[in-house]
């Protein structure tokens, strides 16, 4: 018999028992499946009791008594998806970020994502709402999307299942390909790029890896069941990854002011999130951020132009001067005339 | 994910969903569950052979299709879909930080209602689960209304600011809103301009969803924003570092044309001056606009402005 088959003659005779089914019963209902010896059957069945286990079915053995015999029973309360009774805004926003992830084509736990979408759907009749909603990663070039689905597939299952995995790594920075084991934490989507964190036990500590950067990938297969690290309680995804160019972990975090002036003084809250904001007046605005990457927050300023200025400290205002003096002198000729930093 | 573990999900979710909507399409049946035609039949020849022991004719599932459409007679009590696992509400839950910052209340009690239909020994899984993937997106305020107003299919109007123009009125039918590179954009057909447009979501102002209602085009579909792909006659030459030309090549993939020295070249549409010098500046001199020298002049004033000159 098919396997599928098989596990669904399970889930219709289970659902129907009143009283618990003997390991001996099941061999006798299954008899071409759970043949042989007693040892490839017991094996055979394990496999199918995992699998019903994994598809959320509410398998128990439970010892007999006198008034019970031995053998397996299924909560059929604990089977049955109960309405949740979402309100006609509730289940549209479910189901437009949830059909935004998947348009994406690259968003982790894809497979479960659209079974949830289903079951969500369920008792919703003819009102399901249809999403407009899209999302397209950035980083992604069109034909790396499927290789950039799988890996965030199998780093979904690694993620749940506490698997390390193999990686092989490049970044721009670095371009040759590093092979390193990690023990994946996490996965975090920051402006269009997924990043995976984890501990990586060739650089000894906690590193973050864009998914699209990723060439290679293995997840331990050894053990399946059996976690190969734990979390640590207090680790958060959030402290390790950056929404900002500035928040990159590049070096020892210090404070800097910016004087927001004209149209961006309004506008603070919204280009520097997280900043303590001193509005000065009308138009003008003193922002303060903790910066852990100079260069990334002087090219952001640098792209707002003259209203955004550095007041300190000198470090940063430095920095700011010589690159837009790079950028002017580079472009000099149209201009005539050279600046210097 | 193995294939029979895919295929088990499906066919647990098909015997009571056909239960649910006896005569449903063969067509709409397979839009439902992401699969072809061909392959639902095929799950459906399956089901017909899968019960219960000791399999007497009524111990079958009775599922078949009659004039192209579906219907069962015994559901061998797959009336129900199974309960949420914990990583599918883990998912669900997730995706729906997509929209966390734009969807008031609506989320926070959706996910609240969720986790109540969770089994009780999943919860801490999914609890556990959840955590393992952050979306947070920066999703602005306006995509509620603008969510809204789609799925209502009415009419908005708003302020909208254009690089360099004070906020004019525009009235627009929303079709679909569009995340890219962190970007959120709504296209939609334009009134005041007559066309379609792509409009920035962070450029918007006072957003108000109107009661005139329209139709929603079949094709409606906003393209993604690619500078490399626009390119027009106004198109700019801009030169990328060595330094840089890994990260552009990475963001450009072809469109990004490798030079002798190592560095890149793009050609991006230079119908706004005012993002083309944004955009050079943000490389922070390891880009360089070859042509045209008006172009190169923009980046220049706005370099030297940036240190009060």
């Amino acid at each position: 018999m098919d396997r599928t088959e098989r596990i669904l003659d399970l889930v219709a005779l289970l659902l129907d028992a009143r009283e618990p089914i003997s390991w001996a019963e099941l061999r006798e209902h299954f008899p071409a499946d759970y043949g042989g010896s007693d040892d490839a059957a017991e094996r055979k069945f394990e496999r199918d009791k995992a699998e019903l286990v994994e598809l959320g079915f509410p398998l128990t053995y439970v010892q007999g008594d006198d008034e019970r015999r031995d053998g397996y029973i299924v909560d059929r309360d604990a089977y049955y998806l109960p309405e949740a009774d979402l309100t006609k805004e509730e289940l549209a926003v479910l189901y437009a970020a949830g059909s935004a992830a998947l348009a994406s084509g690259v968003f982790p736990g894809r497979d479960d994502l659209a079974h949830a979408l289903r079951k969500i759907g369920f008792f919703a009749g003819q009102s399901l709402p249809t999403p407009r909603v899209r999302m397209e990663l950035g980083a992604v070039q069109e034909g790396q999307v499927k290789e950039v689905s799988a890996r965030l597939e199998q780093l979904w299952d690694a993620c749940a299942a506490r698997k390390w995995v193999e990686i092989s790594y490049a970044s721009p920075k670095h371009p040759n390909a590093t092979h390193r084991r990690v023990d994946p934490y996490g996965l975090a989507l920051r402006r269009g790029v997924w990043t995976l964190v984890g501990h990586c036990h060739l650089r000894g500590g906690l590193r973050t890896f864009h998914v699209h950067r990723v060439r290679e990938l293995k997840v331990n297969t050894a053990r399946p069941r059996t976690p190969d690290f734990q979390v640590p309680e207090d680790f958060s995804l959030d402290n390790h990854v950056a929404y900002f160019p500035w928040q990159h972990r590049f070096h020892e975090p210090l404070e800097v002011v910016l004087r927001l002036s004209g149209p961006l003084a309004a506008r603070a809250s919204g280009l520097f999130p997280g900043a303590t904001l001193e509005p000065k007046g009308e138009g003008l605005t003193l922002a303060k951020l903790r910066v852990s990457f100079l260069d990334g927050l002087a090219r952001f300023c640098l792209s707002l132009g003259a209203d955004c200025v550095v007041e300190g400290p000198e470090s940063a205002r430095s920095r700011l001067r010589e690159m837009a003096a790079r950028v002017a002198n580079r472009h000099a000729d149209a201009l005539e005339g050279k600046v210097t930093a | 994910m193995s294939n029979v573990h895919e295929r088990l999900r499906r066919l647990l979710f098909l015997v009571p969903y056909v239960s649910k909507h006896p005569g449903v399409t063969v067509e709409a049946l397979a839009r439902a569950l992401n699969v072809s035609r061909e392959d639902l039949l095929e799950e459906l020849d399956l089901l017909t052979c899968v019960g219960r022991p000791p399999f007497n004719p009524d111990d079958y599932i009775d599922i078949y299709v009659d004039n192209d459409r579906v219907y069962v007679d015994l559901d061998q009590r797959l009336f129900a879909p199974p309960r949420l696992t914990a990583g599918e509400a883990a998912a669900l839950a997730a995706s729906a930080e997509l929209l966390r910052p734009a969807s008031g209340d609506a989320l926070q009690s959706a996910l609240q209602k969720l986790e109540r239909v969770l089994p009780p020994q999943v919860r801490e899984r999914y609890r556990e689960m959840y955590r393992k993937i952050d979306a947070s997106a920066e999703a602005p305020q306006a995509l509620g209304p603008l969510t809204r107003a789609i799925l209502e299919r009415l009419e908005v109007t708003f302020g909208y600011a254009s690089p360099g123009r004070a906020a004019e009125p525009r009235r627009v039918r929303p079709y679909e809103l569009l995340s890219h590179r962190g970007q959120w954009y709504l296209q939609g057909f334009c009134h005041t301009r007559q066309d379609s447009r792509l409009f920035r979501l962070d450029r918007m102002e006072d957003i108000v969803i109107t009661e005139t209602p329209f139709v929603l085009p079949p094709d409606a579909r906003a393209d993604v924003p690619n500078p490399a792909r626009s390119r027009s006659e106004d198109s700019v030459r801009v030169r990328f570092s060595p330094v840089a030309a890994p990260y552009v090549k990475e963001r450009f993939g072809q469109d990004a044309r490798p030079l002798a020295d190592g560095g890149v070249e793009v050609l991006v549409a230079g119908d706004s001056e005012r993002w083309l010098t944004q955009w050079v500046l943000s490389f922070g001199g390891e880009a360089e606009v070859v042509e045209p020298v008006s172009a190169r002049a923009a980046v220049a004033r706005a370099a030297r402005a940036s240190i009060g000159l």
